[in-house]
């Protein structure tokens, strides 16, 4: 607000950010522009004005000139308004009494015609210095931020951003949906390039989740809903019931023996479906916790009401079965967010020519690698689906990556993985490998080396996609026999038939199915691909466009272990980083209830969208919670009186910009 | 090789890739998915991976001279799956084609010949425009012929050259005319007037030709007052959708496949007879493949009472191509002498190895094809070649049977 007694005294700057917006707008001519408007005082122009003696120039003025309001034109708020609000602040100004034209983005770089971007800047100009003459101190806001993070997916990602997090004195809430953490990773047999065993560097940190006293992991749950906001989210859990009392389980797995059903007939989702399990369960001997899960769809006592339950029996006196189990709701309070929800392998079904689940001898490479494990349904062994060794191998590159119809990204990991199930299966059998490739991408340490160390083991590499795996002639189109690949040789420039009994068809990773019900309840978003999206591809990798909540692993985009690793650290840090700072400035932009103007209607409560507003029912008026409110103006527009107003939007405000704006159209 | 040969290969792509026909060539990474998956690649000299690489590097002398440039039949499998999106078969090809007969190369003499019946008779069967309406003659439904009888109609039917030519074609169009009827459809036909769609003549590479049949035509159609173009021949479909509005020349147009199923509840009570037989369905390329269409025809089969269907091995957009597209249709020899084999003979064995006993199809061309290739590899009685219309139209009880 103007007292009558204060003289307004706008300081204006114009940037010319080197040559970016003087290479493109007469900024002598702006300044000259800028002088003739009301209540400037003075107008200077400057070749940076973010770089310090920029922002001395404004420390200076508003001292020696007594400017109360400054105007800057440069480039876009969310780069430099900080820097202005701090440089006002430091000469004694209120923050809040700065404004930004952005001259730059919205100018400059758009607009070719020079008198024409002359004609834009004065107009973008002229609103800034109106709007700013309305504006008024405010105070600076902060909020406590709750010192506890929850990571969301058990995977690697998941696993060592939790550690990282914990083993820094944090508190951390580990949810995951499976009945295990582990994620992909604990499917594999080796990891490549170097060859070590998945487990043996897995099992290590699943087991230091479970034993560590700062980390809560909550298995066969879900993330129900996401409330709050930086600082102070509010998350519902949903817990499944496993029907077995976690904290009484000694992980014994007699109950698996005792069950009434003697063999296992259920398809394992762990194992692909090439495994059988029982309807007690565990997805994997090395799982955490190790704790068996019972399947509602399939359990006699469930379905029925009715089983010997020999289950119970074989638990005796631990007692852990809890047939009455519901699920629940859980809630938790947390500072920041880490989701770390990992990828899906792509479907291939969906592509008729390679004949996968038509021909059953067609494997998609999850499936190899259960094979490969020891662990697994075969307990190691590289088998066909009749249990023979298979003599020839075709491994099938890029199968739904780099391709329009599919996905057109490279998966970046398929190459790699290929020639380690190359390796795998060289040295399991004696059979024939086949790769068919289109470019190898082995960019990473020690991938190039590995490449060469596969081609040196005799493996053969024919540079072509696939185009068709058929069954051998004759054979019908069912047969469990050898098939054909056919493929354009492209450096023999031949089309060559390929005889194999065994196809592996290297699939992509891809964004989970329901990944965009998931980025909805964050409030983050995707990338055309469906990954979810970080806030700076290049510089800030981990952070997402909703503060506090922050990305790891294959969510993001397709990774491998090594990359996904380092980036779930920084994760942990940059959430380290805010939780640690205890408290976090509010934008001041927030709602407020004029209170003598409230009538007490309460249409805004029920449309805000953050439940910031409550009803003080003595009063009978709507107060708003500042540290809740996210400034989005709804309750502003919808307020029948005219009482909801927000700091910085003021009706006046806004009028007195687009006053601005339209006179100089 | 003069550079200026070499930019002439260059210059076309980028060309092309400004044309609207899918993704820019250049694009092309070189997989050889196309050329593995074109089922007369392993018999050409420059199968479509390497006709590209080949025209990019400027090498188009030889290219432009080889045999294998009239192989390609026009089955859009390389442009489906190329996993660049590059559009191989409406506009590569033709682009080269063209190419070649500029430079005075001349298509195989089947083709010529072709060129010149449409030309001269504005059929590709060099027939008098005078008999076009000969199929008409025993039929018992009556044929409103807009070129006498101008009035407005909600379906301007193009017969097509081989239904209003071809006997065993002709059977095809009096049935379709009978249900027209019989669905109280208001339609007409061009009578003596009607010339050929010429999506064949731009498959091959004659754009100039093809250029004055859509100017012809245009002026044809607009002479007329109809709601949309339904036509027999898919590729005639896809010329009128894709080829047509390029030129400016726009019109509503369905093939009767899609057309029929528009009129599903209107079919139903009408089946009045059963078909036993166990049928499979052909589909064609250019409604099937290129267009995504693989529902409607299968729905109307459906229809008919003892109609059980099955299906090939290879199906939708797995589909195996009979080899009459893109001018295949008239050069089998061509291809046979080339190292090629016949596409339909492998189609014909696959719709025996389904367990049906009658293959459907929707497409002209596929009917005569069928029926040879179930003669050359020892079917015929095994599997009998039918249009879908024939199948609706003995269901209705409609009059004449199939003479197949």
């Amino acid at each position: 607000m103007i007292t009558s007694d204060e003289e307004l005294r706008i300081g204006v700057y114009v940037c010319h950010c080197g040559s970016n917006i003087a290479g493109a707008i007469d900024v002598e001519a702006l300044t000259k522009f800028a002088e003739q408007l009301p209540h400037v005082a003075l107008a200077r122009h400057y070749k940076y004005m973010c770089a310090d003696p920029g922002q001395e120039l404004v420390k200076r003025d508003i001292v020696e000139f007594g400017l109360n309001r400054i105007v800057v034109a440069a480039c876009s708020p969310n780069l430099h308004e900080p820097t202005f609000r701090r440089a006002a602040e430091d000469a004694g100004l209120n923050r809040f009494l700065v404004q930004i034209a952005n001259i730059r983005e919205q100018v400059a770089w758009v607009t070719e015609d020079k008198q024409e971007a002359l004609e834009k800047a004065e107009a973008h100009l002229a609103a800034a210095v109106r709007r700013v003459a309305q504006h008024e101190p405010l105070q600076r806001q902060f909020v406590r931020i709750v010192p506890r993070a929850m990571v969301v997916g058990g995977g690697i990602a998941g696993i060592q951003a939790a550690l990282t997090l914990a083993d820094a004195g944090r508190e951390v809430i580990l949810v995951e949906r499976e009945p295990s953490i582990g994620g992909h990773m604990a499917m594999f047999d080796k990891t490549f390039p170097t060859l070590d065993c998945a487990a043996c560097i897995l099992t290590p940190k699943m087991t230091a989740v479970k034993l560590h006293s700062n980390i809560k992991m909550l298995t066969y749950s879900t993330v129900e809903s996401v409330e709050g906001s930086v600082g102070n989210f509010r998350v519902k859990v949903r817990r499944k019931p496993r029907y077995i009392d976690e904290n009484l389980c000694v992980g014994c797995m007699q109950c698996i023996d005792g069950c009434v059903f003697t063999k296992a007939k259920f398809p394992n989702a762990f194992d692909q479906g090439l495994g059988l399990r029982k309807p007690v369960w565990i997805p994997f001997p090395q799982a955490v916790p190790p704790v068996p899960v019972v399947d509602p769809e399939v359990c006699l006592q469930i379905t029925r009401g009715k089983c010997k339950q020999g289950c119970v029996e074989a638990c005796g006196e631990r007692n852990a079965f809890r047939f009455d189990q519901q699920e629940k709701i859980e809630e938790y309070e947390v500072g920041a967010i880490i989701v770390a929800t990992g990828f899906q392998a792509f479907d291939p079904s969906v592509i008729p020519y390679y004949g996968y689940g038509k021909y059953p001898n067609v494997y998609t490479s999850l499936e190899v690698e259960r094979l490969l494990n020891a662990g697994g349904p075969t307990g190691g062994k590289l088998v066909l689906r009749d249990g023979s060794t298979p003599k020839r191998v075709g491994i099938v590159h890029c199968v739904g990556s780099r391709d329009a119809n599919y996905h057109v990204y490279c998966s970046r990991v398929c190459c790699m993985y290929a020639l380690k199930l190359a390796h795998l299966v060289r040295e399991k059998t004696d059979a024939e490998v086949y790769n068919c490739y289109i470019d190898i991408r082995a960019p990473g340490k020690g991938f190039e080396e590995f490449y060469n160390r596969v081609q040196n083991e005799g493996v053969r590499f024919i540079r072509g996609k696939v185009a068709d795996v058929t069954p051998v002639a004759g054979q019908g189109t069912t047969a469990e026999g050898g098939l054909v690949m056919q493929v354009d040789d492209t450096l023999l420039g031949k089309i060559r038939q390929i005889n194999v009994d065994m196809v592996i068809l290297a699939v992509a990773l891809e964004p989970r199915a329901d990944a965009n019900e998931v980025r909805r309840e964050f409030g983050i978003s995707c990338s055309a691909e469906g990954f979810f999206l970080e806030k700076h591809p290049k510089l800030a990798p981990v952070n997402t466009a909703n503060d506090g909540v922050l990305l790891a692993g294959a969510c993001q985009a397709a990774k491998d272990i090594p990359d996904t690793v380092a980036q779930a650290d920084a994760a942990a840090a940059k959430a380290l980083m805010l939780i640690d700072a205890g408290q976090i400035e509010l934008e001041p932009n927030t709602a407020w209830v004029d209170e003598k103007m409230c009538s007490g209607c309460k249409t805004c409560i029920a449309l805000c969208p953050y439940q910031a507003i409550r009803a003080d029912e003595e009063r009978k008026i709507a107060v708003i919670d500042q540290a809740l409110c996210k400034g989005c103006g709804t309750c502003v527009a919808a307020c029948p009186s005219g009482a909801a107003k927000q700091h910085l939007f003021a009706d006046q405000q806004v009028n007195e910009e687009l006053e601005g704006l339209m006179n100089y159209v | 090789m003069s550079t200026a040969r070499k930019q002439a290969g260059a210059e076309l792509l980028e060309q092309l890739g400004k044309s609207g026909y899918g993704k820019p060539p250049l694009g092309c990474m070189q997989c050889g998915l196309c050329a593995a998956t074109c089922p007369l690649g392993s018999a050409m000299e420059f199968p479509p991976r390497n006709l590209l690489l080949q025209a990019a590097s400027g090498n188009l002398d030889k290219l432009l001279e080889s045999p294998s440039l009239w192989m390609c039949v026009a089955c859009y499998a390389c442009s489906k799956r190329c996993p660049r999106g590059i559009e191989l078969t409406e506009s590569l090809w033709p682009a080269l084609r063209d190419a070649a007969m500029q430079r005075g190369i001349q298509p195989p003499a089947e083709l010529q010949e072709t060129f010149q019946n449409v030309l001269k008779y504005g059929n590709v069967l060099g027939k008098s425009p005078r008999a076009r309406l000969d199929w008409t003659k025993s039929l018992d439904v009556r044929v409103l012929d807009l070129s006498r009888e101008p009035r407005p109609v909600d379906v301007l039917w193009l017969v097509g050259c081989y239904p209003s030519y071809y006997p065993r074609n002709q059977v095809v169009a009096r049935a379709f005319a009978r249900i027209l009827t019989q669905l109280g459809v208001a339609w007409g036909i061009l009578g003596t007037k009607e010339k050929a769609v010429g999506e064949c003549d731009r498959m091959f590479g004659e754009e100039g030709l093809f250029e004055t049949l859509v100017e012809d035509n245009r002026k044809l159609f607009d002479k007329y007052d109809f709601g949309k173009l339904v036509v027999l021949d898919p590729h005639a479909y896809r010329a009128l959708q894709n080829f047509y509005p390029r030129f400016g020349a726009w019109y509503p147009a369905q093939h009767y496949t899609t057309f029929l199923a528009e009129y599903m509840e209107q079919l139903r009570p009408l089946m009045v007879k059963p078909v036993e037989t166990v049928v499979t369905y052909h589909d064609n390329c250019c409604v099937g493949r290129r267009c995504g269409c693989y529902d409607p025809p299968r729905e109307l089969l459906g229809l008919i009472s003892g109609v059980k269907l099955v299906e090939m091995a290879h199906n939708r957009d797995d589909s195996l191509c009979c080899g009459g597209g893109g001018g295949g249709m008239w050069l089998d020899a061509h291809i046979v002498a080339h190292g090629g084999q016949r596409l339909s003979d492998q189609r014909v064995r696959e719709a025996a190895d389904s367990g049906a006993d009658t293959l459907a199809v929707s497409c002209p061309y596929e009917l005569s094809r069928f029926e040879d290739a179930a003669k050359v590899t020892g079917l015929e009685g095994r599997v009998k070649v039918r249009d879908i219309i024939e199948l609706l139209a003995e269901a209705m009880d409609l009059g004449e049977r199939s003479v197949a």
